[in-house]
């Protein structure tokens, strides 16, 4: 039996989880169980990774357990570092993590995905990010800190000083609000990838290539630049009404899931409204004209600003430079799609869908010397 | 909701006309509606790439000027170069292939896929191919031969030595044939990551990744470790039967889609008796016996040779070691990758399906570190 062709797959259901789940009509997310307002501040990121990876959250034992392996497997490869250095400075940050991701996990043969892998993996992100932004400054790199956590690290290895307590928290919380979101299409990309059989590191590095999508979690970046271009919180309405005109696209608004407001979001406009003012009194302002102008345009469309849209304003404020957004985006996700790798390696089918032929009819070729 | 088919099994998830499976009739329809067994006599691989990418064969202008382009784009860029050679020699040549691919592919911002990218990722394949195996054999890479085509200088850039154009022709022939075949895994992995956006390269590489799994292109290499095992026609009928009571899988035999003999194994095992005479010996008895005991064991079942079973017998005839199948298929297939993406631009929408929630109740409360 074949379905009739759903574009985007929407609606579509394509796997089962118990990993997360994206409850758009009341705008809750949940992790395992779990509704994410109650981890967000509450839980380290290394916590919720556990919980995404094993089921549960972990005890203190096996919480500390874990640190440890995270900490214990932050460096690169001789071939990664090499590799790293290997590639022109200026790249893209994302091409970057996507390469290095790719040398730093080869092997000689291939491996089944398993929960000691997806932590090396996990805690090689930062670390490949931190060398990279280092070398760009002309600084040089900063071995890792074994005590700190993983977000304190990773702030640690890009700034060669420790941050403070409230920047360790504001990060930490942001890696676990996006550490997973249902089958989002890099998940679902590593799931693909996972259903041949093949290894983690390729389900990841696929990911990290859908993720690099301006549709997916390419646009961060353009939330600040776009803030930028309008300015101020008075020029906001005139800006944004003029740039309708011009069929510009307001950037972090507009998703397919949540009827209601993104919880993450939520939770990340009350950080900035903390940690970041300026960006926040532009930025509600923006939102307010925004919604009002979608509105207008699309009144049956519910609310829709994205947990992008306020993610920028708190990864400002945690000094990461507008190149790093979509990259420490992988720095989180990296723990779920891992766990959707898990999962679908425990109940795999291979994910082959059909397509509908709209060529033509079959025809004879005409060999090369008879060709017009 | 819909209904959750696993593995998407019989859900249309895409429109194209760059290629067609006709499972019912035993057809491979290529874009612009010619079936694989008349092209295969008429057309090089560069013309089928051409095929795919621009919807009909070229003429000897358009196909000069193609294999002029391809020429000039098979060397490494210092990145790419500098990667490889850091990588262990003895590292998957997948894995090698998904990493040198992607350092090949950096670029400073974000840019959507074209045809030049299409045609420089394609001619660089060989070359990464070849250069991992001379690694492995502790060889230095060869510069690639601009005068020689594109199967003519794979070989050249494993062996370092003009291959016969039969050998050539043979793995010609194999290139074609594996160009492109639907919604296959991989396929599907490079159009979700292009659904966002994404550049080429990460859709490559994504597919690559989909590529490296036992499940599709690893079938390939397990077809050729299971002729070993047998050895000999005599002992194939012995070894199956056993193997078949220890519920061991057939390698090379099971397709989800044709429900006759695959056209492109037809074509492969009648070049296989000339291209490898004692193996043919072997792979014959071999089909034989598994497709009556698969017969006997489930009589509703379709005939079952898969394309990756004779595939084996004809790549070894032409003298590629079983460690490269998988990148001998990626080799092929990366045209059909970038036409499926190319494709896809047209009217892209991002790939995100649903997921069913199988995990617990939503809004249990998580316990205190202390009190876990």
């Amino acid at each position: 039996m074949t379905s009739a062709y759903v574009p985007g797959l929407e609606g579509i259901v394509a796997s089962q989880t118990g990993i997360s789940m994206v409850d758009g009509q009341n705008g809750r997310l949940v992790y395992q169980g779990y509704v994410i307002a109650d981890l967000a501040e509450q839980m380290s990121f290394e916590e919720v990774a556990f919980l995404l990876w094993e089921g549960r959250l972990p005890t203190r034992a096996e919480l500390e357990a874990l640190s440890l392996e995270l900490a214990g497997h932050r460096s690169l490869t001789q071939a990664a570092t090499i590799a790293l250095d290997a590639l022109p400075m200026d790249t893209d940050p994302m091409d970057i993590l996507r390469s290095v991701v790719s040398v730093q996990g080869a092997e000689h043969k291939l491996e089944k995905p398993s929960v000691p892998l997806a932590i090396r993996a996990t805690a090689s992100f930062p670390t490949i990010l931190a060398m990279f932004n280092r070398r760009q400054l002309g600084l040089e790199p900063i071995k890792s800190r074994r005590e700190l956590g993983h977000a304190a690290n990773y702030l640690y290895m890009l700034n060669g000083k420790e941050s403070s307590p409230e920047i360790v928290r504001a990060l930490n919380t942001y890696l676990v609000l996006l550490a997973d979101h249902g089958m989002n299409a890099s998940t679902f990309a590593a799931r693909v990838i996972a259903s041949t059989e093949s290894d983690l590191i390729s389900a990841l590095v696929g990911a990290i290539g859908a993720l690099k999508g301006p549709a997916h979690g390419g646009a961060p970046a353009a939330v600040i630049e776009q803030l930028e271009l309008i300015g101020t919180a008075d020029r906001a309405e005139q800006w944004m009404r003029d740039a309708r005109k011009r069929k510009v696209k307001f950037m972090g608004f507009g998703h397919r899931i949540y009827r209601v407001y993104d919880p993450r979001a939520a939770i990340l406009k009350e950080m900035c409204r903390r940690m970041n003012p300026k960006f926040y009194e532009l930025a509600t302002r923006v939102e307010e004209v925004a919604l009002q102008i979608l509105h207008e345009e699309h009144p049956e469309r519910p609310q829709s600003t994205n947990v992008e849209f306020y993610s920028a304003g708190v990864l400002q404020a945690i000094g990461l430079p507008k190149e790093f957004f979509t990259p420490t985006f992988a720095v989180s996700r990296v723990a779920g799609w891992s766990a959707h790798v898990l999962e679908q390696a425990a109940n795999n089918r291979i994910i082959r869908p059909q397509s509908e032929y709209i060529g033509p009819e079959p025809r004879k070729p005409v060999p090369l010397a008879e060709r017009a | 909701m819909a209904e959750f088919s696993p593995g998407l099994e019989g859900v249309v998830a895409a429109e194209t006309a760059v290629s067609e499976v006709d499972g019912a009739n035993g057809r491979l329809i290529y874009r612009g509606g010619y079936l694989i067994e008349d092209l295969v006599p008429v057309a090089t691989y560069e013309e089928v790439a051409y095929l795919l990418w621009h919807g009909d064969l070229p003429n000897e202008k358009e196909l000069e000027a193609l294999r002029k382009q391809m020429a000039g784009a098979r060397r490494l860029n210092p990145s790419a170069r500098g990667t490889l050679m850091a990588m262990d020699a003895q590292t998957d040549p997948m894995d090698v292939l998904r990493t040198v691919v992607s350092a090949q592919g950096v670029a400073k911002s974000l840019t959507k896929p074209t045809l030049d990218e299409a045609i420089a990722l394609t001619a660089i394949f060989p070359t990464i191919v070849g250069a991992a195996w001379r690694r492995r054999q502790g060889k230095e890479p060869v510069e690639p031969r601009d005068d020689l085509g594109h199967a003519a200088n794979l070989l050249w850039m494993m062996e370092g030595k003009e291959p016969d154009t039969e050998r050539a022709r043979w793995v010609d022939t194999y290139l074609v044939l594996l160009a492109d075949h639907g919604l296959n895994a991989s396929t599907f992995a490079a159009r979700v990551v292009a659904s966002t956006g994404s550049d080429l390269a990460s859709c490559v590489v994504g597919a690559i990744a989909a590529l490296k799994g036992p499940a599709h292109g690893g079938a390939t290499f397990a077809a050729r470790s299971m002729l070993d095992k047998i050895g000999s026609a005599q002992n194939a009928e012995q070894w199956l039967t056993d193997a078949h009571a220890r519920h061991e899988r057939f390698s090379g035999f099971g397709h989800r889609v044709y429900r006759t003999y695959d056209p492109r194994a037809k074509i492969l095992r009648e070049m296989a008796e000339t291209a490898a005479p004692d193996l043919y010996k072997t792979a014959a008895r071999t089909e034989e016996v598994a497709l009556k005991i698969l017969h006997e064991a489930h009589p509703e079942r379709p005939n079952a040779t898969n394309v990756d079973f004779w595939a084996s017998v004809v790549l070894s005839g032409a003298g590629i070691p079983k460690e490269l199948f998988t990148t001998l298929f990626a080799t092929s297939r990366v045209s059909g990758w970038t036409a499926h993406v190319l494709e896809s631009l047209a009217d892209l929408r991002i790939i995100r399906p649903a997921s069913r929630w199988i995990g617990p109740q939503p809004g249990k409360k998580p316990l205190q570190l202390a009190k876990r």
